[in-house]
């Protein structure tokens, strides 16, 4: 599973370094590093829905606050 | 015409307790390769010293720009000053630097500590002509320039440091240039040499100067060409237009922007790889592409350029943070700061739709002042700079 999450201004205005820091620790935590691949990428060009995050071809608006959530729905359950 | 050019750096430091500097420097582009600086030091300190040290850097600056014989900068500097009503004097001494053609130096210096040359790192002693005009003794150099010369011109206010306190005699000239020798192998700017100079002096005069102190150094080096993209074009079609210009210039290349890295990536059919590594919390992370020196995202990261870059042309205070760091904003800094020397900007003026969201704090208008405001403090550290719009 790959989880990419955009860094371009307008995401990272809107805490998209949130969004990773709190994801390199949940898949730390859960020992997902072999499962899970995490990257980086500049503007996925929906700057309205930031911060954006896609889980392989699926995307998600994910907030700093809604992380955890994200992680549990769309991560956990779908491996 | 030569491959030279020079970078020149200064910074005072007012007696303790003015509010204004007694020293000035003046610095007048004549044409691309020749420079007048004139460092002046007014009688005294405060008010009264800072107009003399004003009046006579500008009087002497502009004549010498226009080509006039020093005989008569110096008698209009005689005739001009303003007598001080204590000491029954006009009185302010001047050191000037003509650089001509990036080829030769031209030195006349009267009455501040003698200019510093360090050649291949070592202390050069030049020889000097004395001349008699109007009373006044005054030292005349001529001096073929090489790469990596280093002239540093100072007030007494440097030399002084310490008298009495730290050092009995002072901060003596053999002193100051074995501190400059040691400082040269790392390549400092003269900026930074120059304020690295004055905060030594500071130190030894313990944070209360006794006098205004100024160092000004001028280093001759090669030139050196960087190319910075900045902005999708306005008009789509010109992607590969814009793509081909950037990417055919000598020198090394910089992308700012997350858009305008994935439309470089795709004219290079290369991948664009992002980092997750945040090396500043607010500064976005680099990316990494094939054949480009430094990606970075776009407005947040130069807008920390513009402000790195109105603090070196000033107090010089965050040289420290983006000297050491890794963000995007610190790495663009030392490649234009320290290294470029001739900086191409290709502006690309397309409206980002992402960034229509009145919720965000970037506008299309903050982009274009981004790179006004960037142009013009490179140009103020000596750079020269052309910027083309797409």
């Amino acid at each position: 599973m790959k989880i990419t999450v955009c860094i371009g201004s307008s995401c990272h205005i809107k805490g998209s370094r949130l969004v990773a820091q709190q994801l390199q620790e949940l898949i730390a935590k859960h020992n997902l590093d072999d499962k899970v691949e995490l990257c980086g990428t500049f503007c996925m060009g929906k700057c309205q829905q930031g911060v954006c995050v896609t889980v392989d071809d699926n995307f998600f608006s994910v907030k700093p606050e809604s992380v955890d959530e994200f992680f549990a729905t769309n991560v956990i359950a779908n491996l | 015409m030569n491959n030279l050019c020079s970078d020149i750096g200064y910074k005072s430091i007012n007696h303790y307790g003015e509010s204004l500097c007694g020293d000035h420097i003046e610095i007048v582009e004549i044409d691309d390769n020749s420079t007048v600086i004139v460092l002046s030091d007014g009688l005294g300190s405060g008010v009264k010293a800072s107009i003399l040290s004003t009046l006579t850097s500008k009087i002497i600056s502009t004549m010498m720009a226009e080509g006039l014989p020093i005989e008569e900068c110096v008698s209009t500097i005689a005739a001009t000053l303003p007598v001080c009503s204590e000491r029954g004097v006009a009185y302010s001494t001047f050191t000037i630097i003509h650089i001509i053609n990036n080829e030769t130096a031209e030195i006349f210096q009267y009455d501040n500590p003698h200019v510093i040359l360090l050649r291949n790192e070592i202390n050069y002693e030049y020889p000097q002509t004395e001349l008699n005009i109007d009373g006044k003794k005054i030292y005349k150099s001529v001096i073929p320039l090489y790469e990596n010369d280093v002239f540093i011109a100072m007030s007494d206010g440097c030399p002084h440091a310490g008298v009495g306190t730290t050092y009995n005699f002072g901060w003596k000239r053999e002193e100051i240039i074995s501190f400059m020798e040691a400082l040269i192998p790392a390549g400092y700017t003269a900026k930074n040499l120059s304020t690295m100079l004055v905060e030594e002096c500071n130190k030894l005069y313990g944070f209360q100067p006794g006098d205004d102190a100024t160092a000004c150094v001028i280093k001759i080096r090669k030139r050196e060409p960087m190319n910075i993209l900045f902005g999708p074009p306005s008009n789509p079609d010109d992607c590969n237009r814009m793509m081909s210009l950037f990417f055919s210039k000598q020198g090394k290349h910089i992308i700012c922007g997350g858009t305008t890295s994935s439309i470089a990536a795709k004219y290079l059919n290369k991948p664009l790889k992002t980092s997750l590594i945040f090396e500043q919390s607010d500064i976005p992370p680099t990316a990494e592409l094939e054949s480009v020196d430094l990606v970075t995202e776009g407005v947040i990261t130069i807008n920390r350029v513009v402000e790195y870059a109105k603090d070196y042309l000033g107090e010089n205070n965050f040289y420290e943070h983006w000297n050491i760091k890794h963000d995007g904003a610190s790495l663009i800094s030392r490649m234009l700061f320290e290294e470029a020397t001739d900086i191409n900007f290709f502006v690309g003026r397309a409206i980002n739709p992402a960034h229509q969201n009145p919720d965000l704090p970037i506008t299309f208008s903050i982009k274009m002042n981004l790179v006004d405001e960037l142009s013009d403090a490179l140009k103020k550290m000596g750079k020269k700079i052309k910027v083309i719009y797409f």
